[in-house]
């Protein structure tokens, strides 16, 4: 029974010398120490780590000592019986022993097989102290990140365009296109933000204006009527040459196939939540600006004048006026004053007046009426409905506080004169004469000066002044007295005497409803400012021919181009873009602003003109004023407590 | 005139030992050429973007917007050429110390130019996606710039003239002195010092990397188990404890060198996959731009 242990060392040409040394003793020691008899300088075996011995001569029998045991097959065992025939390896710590036998001896084979330290072992030196030892590779990142990108951002989206093809309306839920929005919808749009196919029907096919007019079916269906009426020739002639940008765009668009002139072209989307903007006013200028010019070089002479910017280049504005009695409205020439015969006679100015009769009289009507100190515009001009417009005068609203036509009181019944009817007036004069001659001399002066405090609307104050001095004492100089000067009638109205076959005529009044009939203007939106801040020449007018609309200088106090751009002095701007006033779609109504812009706009106005000579004149707009229920105690500020 | 070109000559050779001395870097290259160019590049984006008035607001579909994004995708797989360009050895082309300086004060100009492109409309969808895909690239590659001008002169102090190998060499020495000089240690002591060989130097994650902390080290536990041990023979301990202490400051050096590098490599692998990430996100941009159109 013996036990040879044997050594192996490799030369550096890789040959093997193999040492055999048999060992004494029937049980062998091994461990670190260096009594044993076998010495394996290994940290991890104990000093004294196991005791090989062998019964039989063939069977080994390897104890572990001092707690640690051996690794046999995979498994620690801390003793085990080793057939040295079959042979076996074991593993002490960082060493292997292998148990062999060669003729009737037992063979022990000890090796290192580990490293000594994890430090030792062979490195890839690139590899290790870079940090592709610890990182993912930057390919697989790259790929794997690239490739998410792609399913995410680009199949997904065109998976679902795909699968809802030809559908009506998407259900509600996630797509996958979702992620291509460019920017939220409009409010009124903002229910489509998942359904991307209600406008992008068909890839790689810009947005045409069947998918607008899909739903758009009514006002917007087509351009507006004065665009769609002319040529394409003229249109397409309209246009500013285009500058190197637009070429870049146009060049852009015509290879991708988007085609000019479909609704989205002004109508933008996808620029932010809220209201739709309003299209810009580069729009219009693109052919406005110098467009008069291009047309009549390219054979369509136009009428047109050029507009750009509202502050630096806007045509004067051309007011509907009547150039002579009875004739019919055009609109004004550009240069020469306006004159509107409307077929009354008003002086503005004498009514206006701070001081004289009107305002003596106003001032002693205070508290029956709205009036103040002194007659201001909106004593006799009342907005319509809206606030939009003025109401065009009427006489018994806006006129018969002062100038009364009442004749006569029977039995506290007031008789007047029937306004609007010369025929009726001549009857009812005649009919007067007819019964029993007048008591007191009739009241047939439009406007005698009455007593203040003493004459009212609906009273008959018989005095004799200037314009009865002839009275009449029969019904027909009582007749040709109202309309004669001095008359009634005449002060106001142009009258035609009776001529072949003819009774007493008045010439037909016609008050022009809308001035600006291309632009749009709103008098609620400026209630904040004085009229006359406007209406500058009304103080001074001595005829009702003046057209008191203002001209465009009075715009431009506060209105400047779309930019801020403006050739005179302002104090506090209001841009202003084209479709403040104008209406592309021309359909004669409101001009359709976003409701934010339309706030601001008033908010903006915080200096205001000063009303130092208004003490109290706000529009009362709404307020119907009865002429003969009125009371004296009436209060004057009746209009402004009810806030206007 | 041959006057003329002998002194030409003679000044481009002044220029080139003048250029040779002083170390002209990718940053300073042709004295700061590509710099200037980018840098009038962003002014002509920033001041055009200003005076250009666009209908009916800048944002990336507007004319403006078309021009700026077309330079900026065409600059950006320029840019990712790079990675082409400096695996492939040439002499007559470009060199490739002119092409990283470009690709570096190029890809600068590029915020400009996408971020102007965008118009400042910003949103979350796969536009904007790719725009910060593009600033993520962009910023990494900011940081890689940085660390390159500022490092290596760290990391050579660090080296004190010795090799990678040299350094882990060092600590092989120290592992088979540790291991001969333990032997005597009672069983109690061993483990900690076995523990330390067991370590490998280059373990821990991309966080210990970076930050050069490892709370955990072996090495340093067994110094202190040791210390604090009276179980062996003290001469034999002390012998180890004073090789431990040496280990650890060679594992010190290399722990340094590797955070160093982590430092300088780990903007890479930022900036490679996101570049992909965001060529693929600028595809989907492109094609969903046109495909919604």
């Amino acid at each position: 029974m013996s036990f040879i242990l044997r050594r192996i060392a490799t030369t550096k040409t890789g040959k093997q010398i193999i040492r055999d040394q048999p060992l004494p003793g029937d049980t062998i020691t091994l461990g670190r120490d260096s009594a044993n008899t076998i010495h394996v300088a290994d940290l991890a075996v104990n000093p004294h780590h196991a005791t090989i011995g062998s019964g039989d001569g063939r069977t080994v029998r390897v104890t572990a000592q001092e707690g640690l045991g051996f690794d046999l097959n995979g498994r620690t065992e801390t003793v085990a019986d080793i057939d040295s025939a079959a042979g076996a390896e074991l593993r002490f710590g960082g060493h292997r022993l292998t148990i062999a036998r060669e003729d009737d001896k037992i063979i022990l084979l000890v090796e290192r097989i580990d490293e000594l330290s994890q430090a030792s072992k062979d490195v890839d030196e690139v590899k290790a102290f870079s940090l592709q030892s610890v990182l993912f590779g930057k390919r697989v990142g790259a790929w794997t990140f690239a490739a998410l990108m792609l399913l995410a951002f680009l199949i997904g989206p065109i998976w679902a365009w795909h699968s809802y093809r030809g559908v009506d309306e998407r259900p509600n839920g996630f797509h996958a296109d979702s992620a291509w929005l460019s920017g939220p919808l409009s409010s009124a749009h903002a229910n489509l933000k998942n359904d991307c196919q209600s406008c992008h029907v068909d890839a790689f096919v810009a947005v045409t204006d069947n998918a607008c007019v899909n739903c758009h079916t009514g006002e917007h269906k087509a351009m507006s009527m004065a665009h769609a009426g002319a040529p394409t020739a003229m249109l397409l002639a309209a246009r500013h040459p285009p500058g190197l940008g637009e070429k870049v765009l146009a060049g852009f668009a015509e290879a991708f196939n988007k085609p000019a002139g479909r609704c989205v072209d002004c109508h933008t989307e996808h620029e932010g939540a809220g209201p739709m903007a309003a299209t810009p006013q580069k729009f219009c200028a693109d052919c406005h600006d110098g467009m008069a010019g291009r047309l009549k070089s390219a054979g369509h002479p136009t009428m047109l004048a050029d507009a750009a910017d509202f502050g630096t280049s806007h045509p004067e504005l051309r007011p509907l006026v009547r150039p002579a009695a009875g004739a019919k409205p055009v609109r004004a020439m550009p240069g020469k004053p306006w004159r509107d015969y409307n077929g009354l006679k008003f002086p503005h100015d004498l009514h206006l007046q701070a001081t004289g009769g009107v305002a003596r009289m106003a001032a002693s009507f205070r508290g029956r009426y709205d009036f103040g100190k002194k007659l201001e515009c909106e004593n006799c001009h009342r907005p319509d409905a809206d606030g939009v417009r003025i109401k065009p005068v009427e006489m018994e609203r806006d006129c018969a506080m002062c100038h009364s036509l009442a004749f006569e009181t029977v039995g506290g019944v007031t008789r007047t004169l029937r306004h609007g009817e010369p025929d009726q007036v001549v009857a009812d004069l005649t009919a007067y004469y007819r019964s029993t001659p007048p008591a007191r001399p009739l009241q047939l002066g439009g406007m005698a000066r009455r007593r203040p405090g003493q004459y009212a609307e609906g009273q008959v104050y018989n005095i004799y002044f200037r314009e009865v001095a002839a009275r009449p004492s029969r019904a027909a100089d009582a007749v040709r007295a109202v309309f004669s000067e001095g008359g009634a009638c005449y002060d106001c109205h142009t009258i035609f005497p009776p001529a072949a076959g003819n009774n007493w005529r008045v010439m037909a009044v016609n008050q022009t409803p809308r001035f600006l009939t291309k632009g749009w203007f709103d008098h609620d939106a400026h209630r904040e400012t004085a009229c006359a801040d406007c209406h500058v020449t009304a103080t001074e007018s001595k005829a009702s021919t003046d057209l008191l609309v203002p001209a465009l200088r009075q715009c431009r106090d506060c209105h400047v181009g779309e930019g801020g751009a403006r050739i005179v002095k302002v104090e506090t701007a209001t841009e202003s873009p084209c479709a403040m006033c104008h209406e592309y779609h021309s359909d004669g109504g409101k001009p359709w602003q976003p409701k934010r812009e339309r706030k601001r706009q008033l908010s903006s106005i915080t200096h205001q003109p000063s009303r130092a000579i208004y003490d109290v004149s706000l529009i009362t707009g709404k307020r119907e004023r009865g002429l003969y229920d009125v009371s004296w105690r009436t209060p004057s500020l009746q209009g402004a407590r009810q806030g206007g | 005139m041959a006057s003329i070109f002998r002194r030409r000559r003679n000044r481009a050779t002044q220029t080139e030992r003048v250029r040779e001395r002083q170390h002209e870097g990718f940053l300073r290259y042709a004295g700061f050429r590509w710099a200037k160019i980018s840098g009038a590049l962003g002014l002509i984006v920033i001041v055009s973007y200003a005076l250009i008035d666009v209908t009916p607001r800048h944002n990336g579909g507007s004319w403006y917007g078309y021009t700026l994004g077309t330079i900026g995708a065409l600059l950006i797989l320029w840019l990712t050429a790079l990675g082409y360009r400096k695996r492939k050895m040439t002499s007559d082309y470009w060199s490739l110390k002119a092409w990283t300086s470009a690709h570096v004060y190029l890809g600068l100009s590029l915020i400009v130019i996408g971020t102007w492109h965008t118009g400042f409309q910003l949103g979350w969808n796969v536009h904007t996606l790719a725009w910060a895909l593009m600033m993520l690239v962009i910023l990494s590659g900011l940081y890689g710039v940085v660390v390159y001008a500022t490092l290596p002169q760290a990391l050579s102090n660090n080296r004190d003239q010795m090799t990678q190998m040299q350094m882990l060499e060092a600590i092989r020495a120290f592992d088979r002195q540790l291991h001969s000089a333990a032997q005597p240690l009672s069983p109690a002591d061993t483990a900690p010092v076995l523990a330390s060989l067991d370590e490998n130097p280059f373990a821990g994650g991309i966080g210990a990397r970076l930050s050069g902390r490892y709370p955990r080290c072996a090495t340093a536990a067994a110094l202190s188990a040791l210390a604090a041990s009276h179980g062996s023979a003290p001469e034999a301990r002390e012998k180890v404890v004073g090789l431990l202490r040496q280990k650890q400051a060679a594992l010190a050096r290399l722990r340094a060198h590797l955070r160093i590098r982590a430092l300088l490599e780990i903007w890479l692998y930022v900036h490679v996959p996101l570049t992909f990430a965001l060529i693929a996100a600028l595809s989907a941009h492109i094609i969903s731009v046109f495909f919604y159109w």
